[in-house]
Parts: C-alpha cells; sequence; structure tokens
C-alpha cells in the first residue's frame, strides 16, 4: 500500500516535470561576447556563462545531450563543450569558415559547413578529428541530418538550393533547386519535409524529401534567417522585420506575425513542442514564445549578439 | 591628426574617383555582423526633431551628404541616392516607417567599400523622450565588415567597419544637434 501511494507520488512528480519545461535548457552562442551561455528554461535563469572565442556562431547539442558543438568562423575552429558539466573539453581545427553544424542521431558524426568553400567537413566525435569532406554548393550555412541518420541537407546559400548528401557514402546525391539564399534548413520529426529561411526571397521554400523537390513557397517577413517546427506550425525568424512569421505546416499560410526583439535569428522550439525559443541578435534577448497562444510570455537577456544557430535546446532528462 | 569622419568619408570618396572602383558583392559577407549604436540628447521637443530626420528624401543633415535624391517619398520601399562630398554615392532603401513611433528603417542598397567598409548594412533611426522635455535622438546599425572573404585585410575588417560607421554616427549625430538646437 505504501508502495503504491509512492509509485503514485513519483508518477505525479514525474509528470510535473516533464509537463513544464523544467528539464530543458538553451545553448545561446554569444557572438560578439564570445561565449556560450546556458539558459535554464524552466526559470528562465543564466545558469553557465562559458568562454570560447573566434565569434562563435553555430551551435549543435547532441541528442543524447552531453555535448554542445560550437563553430567559432574567426578562429576556423569547433568547441566540443561538456554540456553537463559547462566546461570546454576539446578543440577541432576545422580551417575556413565554420559557420553551420549539425549531429547526426547517434551522435558519432558532427557536419560542419565551411561559410567560404563549397564544402562540409565531417568530424568524428569520438577521436575529435576532420576525418572526410563533403563537395556541397557555394556559401553552406545551414546543416540537418533527418532522423534516420541517411540524409544530410545542406543550404548552400549561394547556389538558391539544398544539397542533398548520402551519409554513408558521403557523397551529394541531389540538389534541390529553393528561394533566393537560403540560410537555415530544418526537417521534420518524420523526416518528409525540409523547409529553408530564404534571406534573398523573404520566403520559406517546402521540400518534400521524397520527391526530392521544392512544393511550395511561404512568404514570410523581411531577410528570414532559421526555421522551427511545432504544433503544426512553423516559425520563422525575420531579421529585418523584427518579426516570428508563423505559418500552417498543412495548408501553407501564414497565420501570424508575432513581434519580438530586434533582429532575431536562431529559432527552435522546446521539446515537449509548447514554447519557440527565438534569439534576438541585435536586441540581446532570448523571446520566449508560447507556441498556441502565439505570444511572447517570457524574456531573458543574454550577452552581445546572440545567434543561437542551429539545434541549441538541450534536454536535461 | 584627429579629422572627423565627415572629412575622411569625402576623402576617402575622391581617393575612390580616382582609383579603381571596387564594387562589393550585394550578398556575400563575412560570419560576424557587427552592431553600432550612438545617441545624443538634443534641446528640442521630440517633433522638432522627428521633423529634422523623418523626411527619408532629405540627408542634408549628415555632414558629407551634398544631395538626397530618390523615389516614393516615405513609403515602405522608397529609395534614394546620397551624392557625398568628392562626388560618390551611396543607394538606400527604406524597409520600416514607424511615425508613430518617430523611427524608421532603411538599408544600404549599393555602396563601394572604399567609401563605407561594409556590406549588407541597415540601420535605424529613432526619437524617444529625455529628462527635461528634451529629446534622444538614437542611430543603430548592423553590418558585415567591407571585406566579404576570409582572412580580411585591416582597412576592410570588422574593427574598422565598426569604427567608420561609429564616427559617422557621432558625426551626423552632433551636427543635427548643433543644426536644431542653433535654429537653423
Amino acid at each position: 500500500m505504501r508502495a503504491l501511494v509512492l509509485a503514485a507520488l513519483a508518477a505525479s512528480l514525474c509528470s510535473v516535470a516533464s509537463g513544464s519545461a523544467s528539464a530543458e535548457e538553451a545553448f545561446v552562442t554569444n557572438q560578439l561576447s564570445d561565449d556560450l551561455m546556458v539558459v535554464d528554461l524552466a526559470t528562465a535563469r543564466i545558469v553557465a556563462t562559458i568562454p570560447i572565442g573566434g565569434k562563435p556562431a553555430g551551435i549543435a547539442v547532441s541528442a543524447d545531450g552531453r555535448f554542445a558543438y560550437v563553430t567559432s568562423p574567426d578562429a576556423k575552429a569547433v568547441t566540443v563543450v561538456d554540456a553537463a558539466a559547462r566546461h570546454v573539453v576539446g578543440r577541432v581545427e576545422v580551417g575556413g569558415g565554420p559557420l553551420g553544424i549539425a549531429i547526426a542521431p547517434d551522435g558519432r558524426t558532427v557536419y560542419v559547413a565551411d561559410w567560404y568553400a563549397a564544402a562540409v567537413r565531417v568530424i568524428d566525435a569520438a577521436s575529435r578529428s576532420v576525418t572526410a569532406s563533403i563537395a556541397v554548393g557555394a556559401s553552406p550555412s545551414g546543416l540537418v541530418v533527418t532522423p534516420d541518420g541517411k540524409l544530410l541537407l545542406s543550404a548552400d546559400r549561394d547556389d538558391d538550393s539544398v544539397s542533398v548528401v548520402d551519409t554513408t557514402t558521403r557523397q551529394r546525391k541531389a540538389i534541390i533547386k529553393v528561394g533566393t539564399r537560403p540560410f537555415g534548413v530544418t526537417i521534420d520529426a518524420e523526416g518528409k519535409r525540409a523547409y529553408t529561411a530564404n534571406v534573398g526571397s523573404n520566403d520559406v521554400s517546402v521540400i518534400d524529401l521524397g520527391a526530392g523537390s521544392e512544393i511550395a513557397r511561404v512568404p514570410v517577413g523581411m531577410r528570414p534567417y532559421a526555421v522551427a517546427l511545432t504544433q503544426g506550425r512553423g516559425f520563422v525568424t525575420d531579421q529585418y522585420g523584427g518579426t516570428v512569421s508563423v505559418f500552417d505546416l498543412a495548408t501553407l499560410k501564414p497565420v501570424k506575425r508575432i513581434n519580438v526583439g530586434d533582429y532575431p535569428e536562431g529559432i527552435a522550439a522546446t521539446a515537449d513542442g509548447k514554447r519557440v525559443i527565438v534569439a534576438c541578435w541585435e536586441s540581446n534577448t532570448l523571446s520566449i514564445i508560447d507556441a498556441t497562444g502565439l505570444k511572447v510570455i517570457g524574456e531573458v537577456k543574454t550577452g552581445d549578439g546572440p545567434r543561437a544557430f542551429g539545434a541549441f535546446l538541450r534536454k536535461t532528462e | 591628426m584627429k579629422v572627423t569622419i565627415g572629412k575622411s568619408i569625402a576623402g576617402v570618396a575622391a581617393l575612390a574617383l580616382i582609383g579603381t572602383v571596387a564594387l562589393t558583392q550585394a550578398w556575400a559577407h563575412g560570419p560576424t555582423r557587427q552592431k553600432v549604436r550612438e545617441s545624443i540628447e538634443i534641446n528640442a521637443p521630440q517633433a522638432k526633431v522627428w521633423a529634422a530626420i523623418g523626411n527619408f528624401q532629405d540627408m542634408s543633415w549628415l555632414p558629407p551628404v551634398t544631395k538626397t535624391e530618390g523615389a516614393k517619398g516615405n513609403e515602405i520601399g522608397a529609395t534614394r541616392t546620397l551624392t557625398l562630398t568628392g562626388g560618390a554615392t551611396v543607394e538606400e532603401e527604406l524597409y520600416k516607417y514607424e511615425p508613430d513611433m518617430l523611427s524608421y528603417s532603411y538599408r544600404i542598397t549599393k555602396v563601394d567599400v572604399k567609401v563605407l567598409p561594409v556590406t549588407n548594412y541597415s540601420s535605424t533611426l529613432t526619437v524617444s523622450p529625455a529628462p527635461d522635455g528634451k529629446a534622444k535622438l538614437e542611430w543603430a546599425g548592423a553590418f558585415y565588415r567591407g571585406f566579404p572573404n576570409n582572412d580580411p585585410p585591416p582597412e576592410l575588417n570588422d574593427e574598422a567597419a565598426v569604427k567608420a560607421v561609429s564616427g559617422l554616427y557621432k558625426a551626423g549625430l552632433e551636427a543635427l544637434k548643433k543644426k536644431i538646437e542653433s535654429g537653423s
């Protein structure tokens, strides 16, 4: 009887914990203050600031939450951070201009886009060294791996296209034309569709990965940067607009524009799908959006020039 | 030794006319966007300050600007070409205009990096209240360095871009303050 009560109590505690955002953190690259800031999303408090250097921009937290990989274009390096211990454990010299970054779902391989070369560098996570290079289009920006780990997508900004790379052969197998100057690229949880934020044409390209082609374009605000997906909607940061454009993922029609801080850039949905976190580069804030109510419900001060370009949220449990 | 940015810009612009004119690529840029935010208190009502800067087709308040020519007034998408002392030009486009907020934002669509060592430049002017009935005018800019590729030369690196824009803003704000407060 007592055991049952305890179990019930534990279960209710558990559901409280998972029902809130308490088990999640934001790892924010503050490019102009040269550090990585960790924000506990439940309390909206900064819990750590880790010096990085080299003007950190891109970020990818591994699916198991153990590591955060940070690109520093000025240092031509990727910094490996032990996410729980909050300290730097390694640094990989990649050369060029590392910007976009993504991790394979199994955490064994890290992909880094070289902004100045038409190439993606492949880092072996275990040895923390560059083991291969993949030819893609000009100025690769955002990177993302499909949930099954089979495909890597690279938003090739100056070619107005997305490269589809077979992660086994490390060869580009397709080029999908999209809008003008795609920057961030996001794939849905089913691995069926991808979305690029097109800085030059002020829209989002919707890609059907099965068909290997762009199927629609959704108009958004000025100079879109990246896309997050949750609650059946796409959320897009409009840098010049100072807004997050929301569109319906089924009808692909615009729903609303939400005013956030100035120059919103990195954007991600929390694991419970209830909130969208936005890094606002100019105003030095994180805006927290209620993903159902479509309004800003919180703000956190950051360091200078937060970009958080990539998968910057970390589940702690 | 110290020269104002207005003079130095005009000087550089004159040099650019003699030398080869390398236009910046419209889209390529460095990896780190820079920001500059300058402000000044002006002893005048907000409305008077707004009246002096609120017309996108008139940037005569900025020292090196000798002529403003443009189209579409203060509509979103309005354009203007600024001619600077020495003859260099800067092309700009208005993308946000909020008279209720006493604020507007525009971007540079074309400039020689020898005139202003930046790319992908956007900026916002905002008038707000200050103590004792004064007005505060703020000028905020976001831009990348003049050199779009890796390993920039010193005259086109991040620091050079910030220095040039910061100097331009300070000179512009001071000139405007003087103009308004002297009643001219």
